[in-house]
């Protein structure tokens, strides 16, 4: 991993975040970017920079260009710039782009509806609501020739980017990807979540006993991937050393009692890194502070941890970013890695009666190897990486 | 490389029982609807709560499943599956202006909703994905295919595509004018002079893995391109057969996605203008376009592998070749992205 970039409601840089990470503070505030029913109600991990300032801080001139795609190439740019890829690597056949959202042009849910409808004019969005429209700007934009593909494993697909990228590296197809996801946050979404009844009314407060629900954020994260024959003499941050994907197979939008998939992904993440359970120092939970995520994924860490390892959510810090959180949570957990430090989980008071499982909850400077990311998602599609100290 | 052990398809055209593709079943006002069956086996309430993407891609599995109930994995390849759900839950948004809504179209609208169906009416805890870049959807699910069964030699993956034409996604395609403005019959679709093509939809499913024992075709290699510049996708085709077709081996047939829209000739006619000596066939008079078009295209593939015989309605310069052995097919969507299948029986 040579090279990271992010934007999320915490900073718009990968040094931002890590402030915000490290003095504990909080980036999720009422609705006020867009209008809505909601607004100034509800708490969200915003971007305080408006869609139009995006384009110019971007040079961004062509039309239908959504916030979505703004915010991909807002952290593409700190990515590459952070691993010094030059033009000609970026426009090879070798260099792929794995990205994910699953908001997509969608945060244009008014215009959207308007182009939906029979007899009015195209607007210059038509082509800009398809999820794939943030990775074919930027395939535009950089010229390249290489795999470019979008995935959909709903919350947990950047997670599935970032091993789709890495599996293209290990077999051959490509020698170096970029990877991660992006969302902003959309009228679409809140009344989404908002209908299934698991948004929460205040700050959320992941692994508490009286949580409440989920803030929904926006981000984006990517990370560059490279070969491991060709970063001699490079900077490396870390090494994805695991990963796996699993389903729970139990229910469109909530987990298994057991957590069947939470423990399988956890468990295959191991065994794909050839780790013992307890050689795992730190695990960034999914822990989006809904009653069912948070109580499934702790029970799934009991079963498959003797002792369970140093966890937090930082969710707590960024609102759940739905299709970018996996890579936002990825570059987190590198974080940890290359500053060997934990970040507390915030607003936590009480543990989960009969669990007892307590989140990091202090700034702590500590040795660390080997680090699990999990992501969870709709239609049961869990996920989980590990990163250790390159 | 793959081996391909079981098809299904659910098509325009008679491709899931009875199978009869020297028919050719025509469009209705530029649309090209899939012939769906009554899908027993499905429980009824459960069928009526689906959308017709995942209803046709259940309804696709459920003939594999049945005969092969242990896959591994579950990888499909859809750009538009749930958007009907999606301009609903819209609709919900705007007509009852953010109040209290029912979350099933919500729940519904995420393109990932048929992995997970398949997964749940399975009981399938294995690897469950979905790919969702245009024109190339499958094609990366086909690649994730591979990358799998490299990785894990002795798994077999249910593979499939599913994209349906709904009442509002057909408006978007229309106004980017992806259509044509006249109606015109499937028969004459290639004698068109005009921009667009005609819808269409189908879901399309295929059990993969590495046992060439019985296996219907062999999926040698698949490779992308997103490119508008014939040069590069002269280089990238030229690349990809160097590397991929065996010493001494020549293609036998080559199918394209060739869909009536005059401004894609030039990357049809590029392809075209590489191969000698090969019979060119073409699909998207079936299948309509959508993107996933190719899925339905790979399961002709195998149809005419088996039955070594092409419908005549499909070809476009017969070679009288005697024995199909080795195919490329090759797509190109909206202009911008290129697809390659080369495949062997």
């Amino acid at each position: 991993m040579t090279g990271m970039g992010i934007i999320s409601a915490i900073g718009n840089t990968v040094a931002e975040n890590r402030t915000s990470l490290v003095e504990g503070k909080c980036g999720i505030t009422p609705l006020e970017m867009f209008p809505s029913k909601f607004w100034g109600k509800i708490p969200v991990g915003e971007i305080k920079i408006s869609t139009e300032a995006l384009k110019e801080k971007l040079n961004v001139q062509e039309h239908g260009i959504t916030r979505t795609t703004l915010l991909a190439l807002h952290a593409i740019e700190e990515a590459l710039a952070d691993s010094q890829l030059t033009n000609t690597q970026l426009s090879s056949f070798d260099t792929a782009l794995i990205g994910a959202s699953t908001v997509g042009g969608m945060c244009l849910t008014d215009e959207m509806y308007r182009d939906s409808q029979k007899d009015t004019p195209g607007s210059e969005y038509l082509s800009s609501y398809d999820y794939g429209a943030v990775n074919m700007y930027l395939q535009k934009r950089y010229s390249m020739k290489g795999a470019v593909n979008t995935i959909h494993t709903a919350c947990s697909s950047s997670a599935n980017a970032i091993m789709y990228g890495a599996r293209l590296i290990r077999s051959g197809r490509a020698r170096r990807a970029i990877v991660g996801g992006v969302d902003s946050l959309a009228k679409f979404t809140i009344n989404g979540f908002n209908s299934l009844r698991i948004l929460s009314p205040e700050v959320c407060t992941p692994f508490d006993e009286d949580r409440k629900g989920l803030n929904l954020g926006e981000g984006a994260a990517f990370l560059v991937l490279e070969k491991e024959s060709d970063v001699t003499g490079k900077k490396i941050h870390a090494t994805l050393t695991g990963y796996c994907n699993a389903n729970d197979a139990f229910h469109a939008s909530s987990l298994s009692e057991e957590g069947e998939g939470p423990y399988r992904v956890m468990k295959d993440a191991l065994s794909n890194a050839k780790l013992d359970a307890a050689e795992i120092d730190f695990i960034n939970a999914h822990g989006t502070a809904t009653e069912n995520n948070d109580q499934v994924e702790s029970v799934a860490m009991l079963r498959l941890f003797e002792k369970v390892p140093a966890f937090a959510s930082t969710k707590s810090y960024t609102g759940h970013t739905l299709g970018a959180a996996g890579a936002v949570e990825a570059l987190y957990s590198i974080l940890n890695l290359t500053g060997q430090e934990l970040f507390p989980g915030l607003h936590f008071k009480k543990p989960i009666p009969r669990l007892g499982l307590e989140p990091v909850q202090a700034h702590k400077k500590t040795p660390l190897t080997h680090i699990m990311s999990n992501s969870f998602g709709f239609g049961g599609n869990c996920s989980s990486l590990i990163f250790s100290k390159a | 490389m793959f081996y391909i052990h079981q098809t299904s398809c659910i098509s325009p055209q008679q491709t899931f029982r009875d199978i009869d593709i020297n028919t050719l079943h025509e469009p209705v006002e530029k649309k090209l609807f899939a012939i769906e069956p009554s899908y027993e086996g499905i429980p009824a309430g459960v069928l009526r709560r689906m959308g017709k993407s995942v209803r046709m891609g259940v309804g696709a599995t459920m003939p594999i499943f049945q005969n092969y109930p242990k896959a591994d994995g579950i990888i499909i390849g859809s750009a538009s599956s749930g958007k009907d759900d999606c301009i609903k839950f819209l609709n919900q948004i705007i007509d009852y202006d953010e109040g209290m809504l029912t979350p099933m179209n919500f729940v519904q609208s995420t393109p990932n909703a048929l992995a997970a169906q398949i997964g749940l009416l399975t009981n399938n805890h294995g690897y469950n994905i979905t790919h969702l870049h245009l024109g190339l959807s499958f094609e990366f699910a086909m690649i994730d295919a591979d990358m799998m069964l490299h990785e894990n030699p002795s798994h077999s993956y249910l593979l499939g595509a599913v994209d349906d034409i709904s009442t509002h996604n057909y408006y978007f395609e229309d106004k980017g004018g992806w259509y044509k403005k006249e109606v015109i019959s499937n028969k004459v679709l290639y004698e068109s002079i005009s921009p667009g093509s005609i819808a269409g939809e189908a879901a399309t499913v295929f059990l993969v893995n590495k046992t060439q024992t019985a296996s219907l075709a062999k999926v040698l290699a698949v490779d992308s391109l997103h490119s508008e510049d014939e040069m590069v996708l002269k280089e990238k085709l030229q690349d990809f057969l160097k590397k991929n077709l065996p010493a001494g081996e020549k293609i036998d047939l080559l199918l394209t996605g060739e869909n009536g829209d005059h401004r894609l000739m030039k990357y049809y006619s590029t392809c075209e203008s590489q191969l000698r000596d090969v019979t060119i066939a073409r699909f998207k008079h079936m299948s309509g376009e959508y993107p996933t078009a190719t899925a339905m295209g790979l399961w002709l593939c195998c149809e005419i592998l088996k039955k070594q015989n092409i419908p005549q309605h499909m070809i476009k310069k017969d070679a009288s070749i005697s024995n199909y052995k080795n195919m490329l097919m090759y797509n190109n969507f909206k202009g911008m992205q290129h697809s390659f299948v080369l495949l062997s029986n």
